[in-house]
């Protein structure tokens, strides 16, 4: 692996050791999140290496081989390998010596922490001062705590799967790709990591935190349960748009390239439509609505779906990227639905150096995308996924 | 939107609220006790983002224009009240709306007229007090108020200046305008989500609002710590595009590294997974109108678990089933019979018959489930209660796991329009009264 290089200034982590035990996106996130930054992640793994190893899609010409894993490479940029095996006692003494200079233990699952040697509480009387994050299902206590999960369990318990899918609801609400549903939980762990740091620099004290997806993600439903703590309304789900009480009109529009924008237009905002007729004229596009009745917000709302079916026409006639920027230069918030394949040669992501080019163990080097915040006080880059076992930092 | 002005009388007419002590500012208690923002956020990504600063003991202190009100203070979630967005109260009570009141709890609320000079001066002072500044405005509205990073280093050196927005404060596009299902579109986060040969299905909810927001109070922290550390501020820069890109995994990376384009015929694939091999693994009809349980079996053990638990019917012996190659070969026939299976039970009681037998599987819940039925989130109180003056009792979404001892501090509900003036502006910033009594007469705050 090569340690996250901090190109400026002092990174506030770089001085700190985390013991990582986590084969999950949400264990895995967090300590590459802290990792990247400059901390040392020692992620331990048993001999086969753990499960994000075995999950593809692998690089090509390398499926099946836990090393080039790119399910493992999203996860574990920055962090050093320590194959250790629990079946040892030559192991668990090892998992020991690391743990002892650690500051921050990540732990997934309890009982891989028991066959190592240790139990929570006792290692909390042992270690006073240790931070031991515990990211888990749905927690350390209550009656679901044994229940398992993966990240479209978490995504339904949780109701964000319940928002998500399509107006026709013959179809099943449908998984946002991505692990979001660990991803919450790793933003929450980091978050609670962050503060264990900072009550820890105050009081010299760690503490044991413990996170669960399932609450992450029953936290996160945005509108969904202020509708129902308020109103006692229960959202219904809606084609890529908000799910709401009520339908709403579509807000996905095919363009003639056959890729998407969004464009959500609201006609009580005058501005808004004013812009838009000016660009539908400027296009020869604006038909009837430049009838003066249009100017009124009732008028228009009783029009709705004349409306649409006209924004539906002026879409379809260009292309997705034309929409975007010339939709956005006339202030419309719009935009479009980019595929991976459009993020690389973004202009704008380009100017801001974004992706990174990132060492591979082959020698090579591949884009994968940088850290999401920028401080003026230090500059991280992080470092490439280590191999199974590679326990020392090459230099960067 | 309209640009109705609340007036001085809003705020005087629920002063009665003030004179509850238990809503007079007193010392927090938290890991982030003595920290104090001076915190521009609002709408839902920024005010998400120093919530959880405010519920770990920070002052947060949130500066508001009457001109042009919070947006959750406007959106149209009451109580009583069912109405979508989109179809908003033309005027508004500020005070009743129950998103703002969830987005600010255990915050303080003044109001500040920044065109003004005298409004510009109380907040400088204020920046000064405080020593960290957040803001999520579009680019150019701290630069108009000569609010830059430069700028508030000359008021004070250490100064930590957290930034947020849809694109980022540099580049060809920052100027770009965004929400979270914009974010979404441009990330690529919607684009990973649907059916494949459909339009995609994307997102039911402005997900980027609170993603992104959890990246920002991240920063912040580690800004805070830093600063702990060295004594030295930063200025904090995030793009929620860039943080939407940052969570699209693996399927990225295949694209990146393989040159696989996401623009093909089997992608996205709806409620099934490429990797790892699974099957059945879906979401499937319950009993009820619109209710679904949701089943991932990931191994042969489980398939056997599954078929158990649900008393082996005959065709699941049948060998197209037998091995999860198989069962991915044959998995439209798989859901259906999984679906017809499922179709007249309770989802809960299919997610306690299968977890109890080892399946991972869970009901679609919704809020209401979560509320009234989830005894996971009961018994952890996930939820909790804070009375409002003009809400009334409400619930909130509180932190998402137990600390061993850096417990939240929920002390308030979120503040009425200009509820802390007196206190900030008089007992933090010295203004005496008939001062305060001329400002609020003139509309300057």
């Amino acid at each position: 692996m090569s340690k996250a290089r901090v190109q400026a200034g002092g990174s506030p982590v770089a001085s700190i050791t985390v013991v990582e035990l986590a084969q999950s996106p949400a264990g895995e996130q967090t300590g590459k999140f802290i990792g990247d930054l400059g901390a040392d992640v020692i992620k331990v793994e048993p001999p086969e290496g753990v499960a994000s190893r075995h999950v593809g899609p692998y690089v090509k010409g390398h499926e099946g081989d836990p090393d080039h894993s790119l399910e493992f490479w999203a996860y574990n940029s920055s962090k050093t390998s320590h194959v250790v095996d629990a079946a040892t006692e030559c192991g668990r003494r090892e998992f020991a010596e690391l743990l002892a200079r650690a500051e921050v233990l990540i732990v997934e699952d309890v009982r891989w922490l028991a066959r190592l040697g240790y139990e929570l509480d006792a290692l909390q009387q042992e270690r006073p001062d240790l931070i031991i994050l515990s990211v888990t299902p749905f927690g350390l206590t209550g009656p679901w705590k044994d229940y398992r999960t993966s990240d479209l369990i978490a995504l339904a318990a949780g109701g964000m799967l319940n928002s998500c899918g399509y107006d026709d609801h013959s179809i099943p609400p449908i998984r946002p790709g991505g692990n979001q549903g660990f991803q919450l939980g790793a933003s929450f762990a980091w978050c609670a990591l962050l503060l264990a740091l900072i009550e820890r620099k105050n009081t010299g004290r760690g503490q044991l935190v413990d996170v669960s997806l399932h609450e992450s993600n029953a936290v996160s439903g945005e509108l969904a349960n202020p509708y129902y703590f308020y109103p006692k309304a229960v959202v219904q789900r809606q084609t890529n748009r908000h799910a709401q009480p009520e339908p709403t009109q579509p807000a996905t529009f095919e363009c003639g390239d056959g890729n998407y924008v969004y464009f959500a237009l609201i006609l009580a905002e005058s501005k808004a439509w004013s812009t838009l007729l000016t660009w539908m004229d400027d296009l020869g596009m604006a038909a009837d609505l430049l009838d003066p009745a249009y100017q009124d917000i009732a008028y228009r709302q009783r029009q709705f779906g004349h409306v649409q079916e006209l924004l539906e026409v002026f879409f379809l006639i260009q292309d997705a990227e034309t929409v975007y920027h010339e939709g956005q230069r006339r202030g419309l918030p719009i935009g479009r639905l980019n595929a991976f394949e459009d993020l690389p040669n973004d202009e704008h992501l380009q100017a801001r150096g974004f992706f990174v080019d990132m060492p591979t163990i082959d020698g090579d080097s591949t884009k994968y995308p940088g850290l999401p915040y920028r401080f003026t006080a230090f500059e991280p880059v992080p470092g490439r996924p280590p191999r199974l076992d590679e326990r020392e930092a090459e230099n960067a | 939107m309209t640009q109705n002005t609340y007036a001085n009388n809003t705020a005087e007419s629920v002063m009665s609220g003030v004179g509850d002590e238990s809503r007079r500012p007193r010392p927090r208690t938290g890991p982030l006790a003595g920290v104090k923002i001076a915190d521009f956020c609002w709408m839902g990504v920024g005010a998400v983002a120093t919530r959880l600063l405010a519920d770990f003991g920070a002052d947060v202190i949130k500066i508001e224009n009457r001109k042009r009100l919070d947006m959750p203070r406007r959106l149209p979630i009451y109580k009583g009240d069912v109405r979508s967005y989109g179809n908003e109260d033309p005027n508004p009570d500020p005070n009743k709306g129950g998103l703002f009141n969830n987005y600010s709890r255990n915050k303080l609320g003044i109001t500040v007229d920044m065109a003004d000079p005298r409004g510009r001066e109380l907040v400088v002072e204020l920046i000064e007090h405080c020593g960290i500044v957040t803001e999520n405005f579009a680019p150019g509205v701290m630069e108009k108020w000569n609010l830059t990073y430069p700028d508030l280093r000359e008021i004070r050196d250490d100064v930590i200046f957290a930034r947020m927005s849809g694109f980022g404060h540099s580049g060809p596009q920052a100027h770009y305008r965004s929400y979270g299902p914009v974010v979404q579109a441009v990330s690529g986060l919607s684009f990973n989500s649907g059916l494949p040969g459909r339009e995609p299905s994307g997102w039911g909810l402005s997900y980027m609002d609170n993603q992104a927001a959890y990246y920002n109070s991240a920063g912040l922290l580690l800004a805070i710590y830093q600063r702990m550390l060295t004594g030295q501020g930063t200025e904090v820069d995030v793009s929620a595009v860039e943080a939407g890109i940052g969570l699209l995994g693996s399927d990225l990376l295949d694209t990146l590294v393989n040159d696989r384009p996401g623009r093909r015929a089997d992608y996205p694939r709806g409620n099934r997974l490429e990797y790892p091999d699974a099957a059945p693994h879906g979401v499937y009809p319950a009993a009820g109108d619109d209710q679904w349980v949701a089943i991932a079996v990931f191994s042969d053990d489980e398939w056997q678990a599954l078929r158990t638990a649900m008393d082996d019917p005959a065709w699941t012996a049948e060998e197209r089933f037998a091995t999860i190659p198989a069962r991915i070969a044959n998995q439209d026939d798989l859901d259906k019979r999984i679906g017809e299976w499922s179709r007249g039970r309770d989802k809960h009681d299919v997610m306690t018959l299968l977890q109890n037998a080892g399946v991972t599987a869970a009901a679609v819940q919704n809020a209401m489930d979560l509320v009234e039925h989830d005894p996971q989130i009961a018994e952890r109180g996930t939820f909790f209660e804070l009375d409002h003056p003009v809400i009334g009792p409400a619930l909130f979404e509180g932190f998402p796991g137990r600390f061993g001892t850096s417990r939240p501090d929920n002390w308030r509900s979120a503040p009425l329009l200009g509820e802390d003036n007196a206190y900030v502006f008089g007992e933090l910033l010295g203004r005496d009264a008939d001062t305060l009594a001329q400002l609020s007469a003139e509309g300057v705050i």
